[in-house]
């Protein structure tokens, strides 16, 4: 960057940002960005966004629907009037400089016009030319003339131009003889576009372990070795075999299938020494559903250590190996031989020394992540560097910073991670974006435009129901057809069907003829849960011309068929009810008048540690103000404690670097030695006390981010305290730092993990204290080489590219031994003071205990939070039993709360590294920043209305009302009340207590409730 | 629970916590019988207390309100006013004779899966062994149902809600929320209002 474009105004810089992947990591950046005030170009290499997401079953720890929650995120990208997707699209140079970038992209043909295209299929239809099915792992065919999978956005066919017979032969053309809407366009021809813009997002996504490895391991040789992507597909309700899990030998039902890890990772021979961080967990998750679709089945798990470290990852380990009768065995993956009389047979050796072998009907290949096949390439284009990996190049402290500034990177090629990692990232590397662009925000975006709302107050009640199969995720359990079916005889039902999947994007345009063709005024679908769907569904009304009002969900999944998955007929009756209870609910539902309400534009962060500062200056540089509080006098968190990170640099330094930052950012305000003693309000109208030195201060803001961090487990096990050789890895942190961190007789170091943590005092893993005591033994192993090091383990988590220090550390000599959590090592005090404690625990290889008299015994302790309860009882937002702040949405949400413009970050969400403190930060800071720069909200207009002829003005409303949002006023001589919207947030309680009956709530009226509960009584 | 009475239940969730603590417990697969219809609300304190009556009124055995922890509610004190409106309900529940345990207020935080599950399969089989509404009261469960839609119309009827209104307000003063107390202000402010439903005025 040179300085004369610094110092240049803003009117040449760009508003637009590039995003380079359409998968949920760039969809969601994109999303984002949109949400900021940013124009953005989607390319995506294929025809349609959505990504390896978009292909799974089911996403763990939850088993939730994958595309059910990723649908409403591809529609919404879908009809963002600030998003253009570029689809069959690659960058292929980008030139300039941050902020005034020229992308060059070049786009194939689709040979199928987008926008004439109706996407109703009659091209495949006709198409003469089959060709492997790449949603479906090519267990499937499909045609030349195609669409990637049902639910795919854009909703548009497209033309395999390597297939196609009249591309390549000038013969057939049938599809455009059969497409009605003459959408074929066979002269289609490559376009070359250069596009301006102010920063480009690298999120192609991850590349697939080679053929020859998975070959290794039988695949491609023998029929039933499958890949994990492919089982995936087996799974899933579209795939292949309607998700049925069959034996692609025999179509019969596997009764004994095995799941092999760490294929193609943790693998020198392949070159792909790291970790790829995800497979342990969807390996689980596989299990348990290939359990799911038959009980009978028997289930091995093969793994070198199980690496469930995610928050409340472990715990639903244990729980889906519980419930499901798993046998795990800790096995580098077997040998896979074929044998004649069908089955596979598998050999291997435990850690005892001993080889076992036996046959199983199925295998299943847990492939590790790769970098995208194309990465170079794209480093090329874009001129990034790449590790040796050939995954993007970052640093500790600036991890989605690619090394060409103005280029960021997430998703998996930052390094290999999971949807929920990969969805932070893109709200930290948009708000990078964001504060990079900040002086061209809105320059390049448009308001979005919704028809003219119909004005049905004066119609008879029309009522449309769509009832969901969500794949099988209902209709595995419920009858919908017969559903749907009793839906139609319903008072005021005038329309209804049923889906396979209702939030797909081109269910959203069916809703909007449906509701055109049929003059529907009233909407109900019968599907998930109104929690997570009802906007999506909202915002099609809006377009089909209906207030959102008029819209009603009957739960008929999270609360029905996945609570009775062995009833199917009481399932189906239940839904049945729900629907006619909606129905008759929807009747009296009325349309509502929306307000908007303007937004403090500034935002308060709880907490001065790494995650904190991080949060304040992204929000900062953005360009809003900002509140940090900090309980401490000084700035910095526990980060300080950390004497080296695993490259050998100090987090202190980067810790100075961030504080002089925060004290001199002029909108930085710095209240040390501060506590938060109240916080009321909501999204856009915050207002916060906050407690310095005894004075108080009131601090109004818009959105909230919670990073009040955590702190180091205090042990009470193997002798801390009690003697002086035993210290916590914080503790040699602290000795490594110093001029002579060891007494020259120190001849022999163990380590013991998991103190305190999985199952211990904290019932979860912290992550972070396998990486450190690798980190440390290293340290050690340099200081002094000829140091006898043992590290005593459960399972070594040393995720991601930390694999390469636990290859390191065994090459430098230390010595790891595993231990049972019902046989834990065991430390004794020496004869002296100053005498080595001993230690004893079980060897798996000698198959006794040993004993090795310890010079330094150091525990890796876990993290604790700190205490959530205070504050999370004063926002209303939920803490899970381990004390840890619970993000709306696992996988989609990661680091909003369930009150909105309440964000969390850093150790209170859950144990994590300094890399990934700091990106979660910057995507609780970007998250934030959306409803300030935005500057309105739209609350949901259910507030409470008053009937002046009933009101009696007893004042009963007022004194109850806990928002001061109903006032009493006069009117001539009599006195009656009156909702204040804009303060009014719908709990309802003036309508309870009203004893004239004189209020009533918008959407949940007395009318409405008590049409539910008569129709209740009906079924 | 073959060959027991399978009892119909009907539930007003608050969406904040019950309601997310239901789809949690979807979330994570965790079965339990299928006789609860819900109903959701924003909050508990929307509930009316005639609903409840209303709902035995028309064909339940049993009702179920799920709201927030104590001194969780997301409006900060919704749940308190639903348990003057419980109370109202279980207090005109014993007047008319009907066993006090078909109405259940209770709690589950959105991250209590697991507890909405446990408090539901508890109360289905508690209810199925009380048998169909009427029927272990001993008398017509047709009258029985009548009573009750009487007790709806009282419950929103002016007399009682002034009664309620004293009793939230002394509630919220007094700043004891244990189910004991508000049940004991609710006896005495509604006392008076709800003598209607002893005599044979119904």
């Amino acid at each position: 960057m040179n300085n004369h474009g610094q110092l240049s105004s803003a009117s040449d810089m760009s508003g637009a940002v590039m995003v380079v992947g359409g998968g949920v990591a760039g969809v969601q950046t994109a999303l984002d960005l949109s949400g900021l005030g940013y124009k953005v170009y989607l390319l995506e290499k294929s025809g349609a966004i959505g990504g390896v997401m978009a292909r799974l079953d089911k996403t763990f720890p939850t088993n939730d629907c994958s595309l059910c929650i990723l649908a409403p995120k591809l529609v919404e990208a879908g009809r963002d009037p600030n998003i253009e997707i570029l689809t069959k699209s690659e960058l292929i140079t980008l030139q300039g400089e941050p902020g005034r970038f020229r992308a060059t992209v070049k786009k194939q043909p689709r040979y199928i016009d987008e926008e004439v295209c109706t996407g109703c299929g009659q091209c495949t239809l006709y198409c003469l030319k089959e060709i492997g099915d790449g949603y479906n792992e090519n267990l499937e065919h499909t045609h030349a003339a195609h669409i990637d999978y049902a639910q795919a956005v854009p909703t548009s066919y497209h033309i395999d131009a390597k297939a196609c017979l009249r591309l390549n032969y000038d013969t057939c053309g049938l599809c455009a003889v059969a497409c009605q809407a003459k959408a074929i366009r066979f002269d289609d021809k490559e376009v070359t576009l250069e596009i301006p813009v102010g920063a480009v997002i690298m999120a192609p996504g991850f590349g697939r372990i080679s053929k020859d490895i998975m070959a290794k391991y039988g695949w491609g040789r023998f029929k039933d070795v499958l890949s994990a992507f492919e089982h995936e597909r087996l799974m899933c309700a579209s795939g292949p075999t309607k998700g049925e899990i069959l034996r692609p030998s025999d179509h019969q039902h596997p009764k004994k299938i095995a799941f092999l890890q760490c294929i193609g990772s943790r693998d020198e021979t392949c070159g792909n020494n790291y970790c790829s961080s995800v497979c342990c967990m969807y390996a689980i998750k596989q299990a348990s559903l290939a359990r799911e679709h038959d009980p009978e089945c028997e289930i091995t798990l093969f793994y070198i250590d199980i690496r469930t470290h995610g928050k409340g990852f472990d715990a639903a380990r244990e729980r889906a190996t519980r419930d499901n009768n798993f046998r795990v065995i800790y096995a580098r993956p077997p040998k896979v031989e074929n044998v004649l009389d069908g089955g596979l047979l598998l050999t291997w050796a435990t850690e005892d020394g001993r080889h076992h072998y036996e046959k199983f009907d199925m295998v299943v290949l847990s492939q590790g992540l790769e970098a995208p096949d194309d990465a170079q390439d794209l480093a090329r284009a874009t001129g990034i560097d790449l590790n040796e990996y050939l995954f993007a190049q970052t640093d500790t402290y600036t991890p989605l910073a690619t090394s060409r500034p103005g280029v960021y990177v997430i998703g998996a090629f930052q390094g290999p991670k999971d949807i929920p990692d990969s969805v932070t990232q893109a709200g930290g590397a948009a708000a990078l974006c964001a504060g990079q662009l900040s002086a061209a925000r809105g320059s390049e975006t448009v308001k979005a435009s919704f028809p003219e709302e119909r004005d049905i107050s004066s119609e008879e009640p029309r009522v449309g129901v769509f009832v969901c199969h969500c794949g099988i995720n209902i209709g595995g359990v419920v009858d919908v057809p017969s559903v749907a079916a009793y839906a139609k005889d319903l008072p005021g039902v005038v329309y209804t069907t049923d889906n396979l999947y209702s939030c797909s994007q081109d269910t959203q345009g069916l809703l909007v003829e449906t509701i055109h063709k049929h003059r529907l005024n009233r909407l109900v679908v019968a599907a998930c849960t109104p929690r997570t769907h009802e906007p999506l569904f909202q915002a099609t009304m809006r377009d089909a011309g209906l207030n959102r009002s008029l819209f009603e969900m009957a739960n008929i999944r999270d609360q029905c068929s996945w609570v009775h998955m062995h009833e199917p007929e009481a399932a189906t009756q239940k839904a049945k009810d729900a629907v006619r209870m909606a129905v008759a609910k929807a009747l009296h539902l009325t349309a509502l008048a929306e307000q908007e309400l303007p937004v403090t534009p500034s935002a308060l962060v709880i907490g001065g540690g790494l995650a904190g500062m991080t949060a304040a200056l992204t929000i900062a540089d953005q360009g809003f103000a900002v509140t940090l509080v900090e309980r401490n006098t000084a700035l910095g968190g526990q980060t300080l404690r950390l004497t080296a990170d695993r490259h050998g640099n100090e987090p202190k330094k980067e810790i100075a670097r961030l504080v002089a930052r925060v004290r001199h950012h002029p909108r930085i305000t710095v209240h040390s030695s501060a506590a938060v003693t109240g916080i009321s309000g909501y999204v856009g109208n915050f207002t916060t006390t906050v407690a310095v030195e005894g004075a108080s201060e009131v601090i109004n803001h818009g959105v909230a981010v919670l990073a009040i961090g955590g702190r180091p487990y205090e042990p009470s096990q193997y002798l801390y305290g009690s003697s002086a050789k035993v210290l916590t890895q914080l503790d040699l942190e602290k000795r490594l730092a110093q001029k002579r961190p060891l007494p020259p007789s120190t001849k022999q170091v163990v380590m013991i993990q998991c103190v305190g943590s999985r199952g211990d005092d904290l019932s979860y893993c912290s992550r972070v204290c396998c990486g450190q005591a690798l980190k440390n033994g290293i340290r050690l192993k340099t200081l002094q080489p000829d140091l006898r090091i043992t590290i005593l383990y459960r399972d070594m988590r040393s995720y991601g590219f930390m694999e390469d220090d636990y290859r390191t550390a065994r090459q430098l000599g230390i010595i790891f031994s595993r231990y049972q959590v019902d046989n834990k090592p065991e430390v004794t005090a020496g004869r002296g003071k100053s005498s080595p404690v001993r230690v004893s625990y079980y060897d798996a290889l000698l198959a006794d205990r040993v004993e090795v008299a310890a010079d330094m015994l150091v525990l890796s302790v876990g993290i604790v939070p700190e205490g959530p309860t205070v504050l999370a009882k004063m926002l209303k937002v939920a803490v899970t039993a381990d004390h840890f702040f619970l993000e709306a949405h696992v996988k989609l949400q990661p680091v909003d709360l369930a009150v909105d413009g309440t964000y969390v970050c850093g150790l209170a969400h859950s144990p994590k590294s300094m890399d990934e403190t700091i990106a979660q930060a910057q995507a609780a800071a970007g998250r934030a920043c959306q409803p300030l720069a935005k500057g309105t909200i739209t609350p949901a207009p259910i507030v409470s209305k008053v009937d002046p002829e009933l009101c009696i003005g007893c004042g009963a409303c007022e004194a109850f009302c806990p928002y001061k949002a109903i006032q009493i006023y006069k009117d001539g001589k009599v006195r009656r009340a009156r909702t204040l919207t804009a303060s009014c947030k719908g709990c309802g309680v003036c309508a309870a207590r009203c004893p004239t009956m004189a209020i009533d709530m918008g959407r949940f009226t007395l009318d409405g409730i008590m049409a539910q509960i008569h129709a209740f009584a009906e079924g | 629970m073959s060959g027991q009475y399978s009892p119909k239940i009907l539930g007003f969730l608050c969406n904040w916590c019950c309601y997310t603590a239901a789809d949690s417990a979807g979330v994570g697969r965790y079965q339990y019988p299928p006789n609860l219809r819900v109903i959701r609300m924003m909050c508990t304190g929307r509930l009316d207390p005639s609903f409840p009556l209303e709902g035995l009124a028309s064909g339940a055995d049993a009702i179920f309100v799920g709201g927030c922890h104590p001194g969780e509610c997301h409006y900060i004190d919704g749940n308190y006013h639903a348990l003057v409106s419980a109370a109202l309900v279980h207090e005109t529940l014993a007047r008319l004779g009907v066993n006090k345990e078909r109405f259940l207020i209770d709690w589950a935080s959105a991250a209590e899966g697991p507890n909405f599950v446990k408090i539901i399969t508890r109360f289905t089989k508690q209810v199925a062994e009380l048998g169909p509404l009427g029927v272990a009261e001993g008398g017509n469960p047709a009258e029985l149902r009548e009573k009750l839609r009487a007790a709806a119309e009282t419950a929103r009827g002016r007399k009682v809600r002034l009664g309620l209104i004293n009793a939230s307000k002394e509630m919220m003063k007094g700043g004891d929320f244990s189910r004991q107390t508000i049940a004991g202000l609710v006896t005495d402010k509604c006392a008076k209002a709800l003598e209607a439903l002893d005599t044979g005025a119904l």
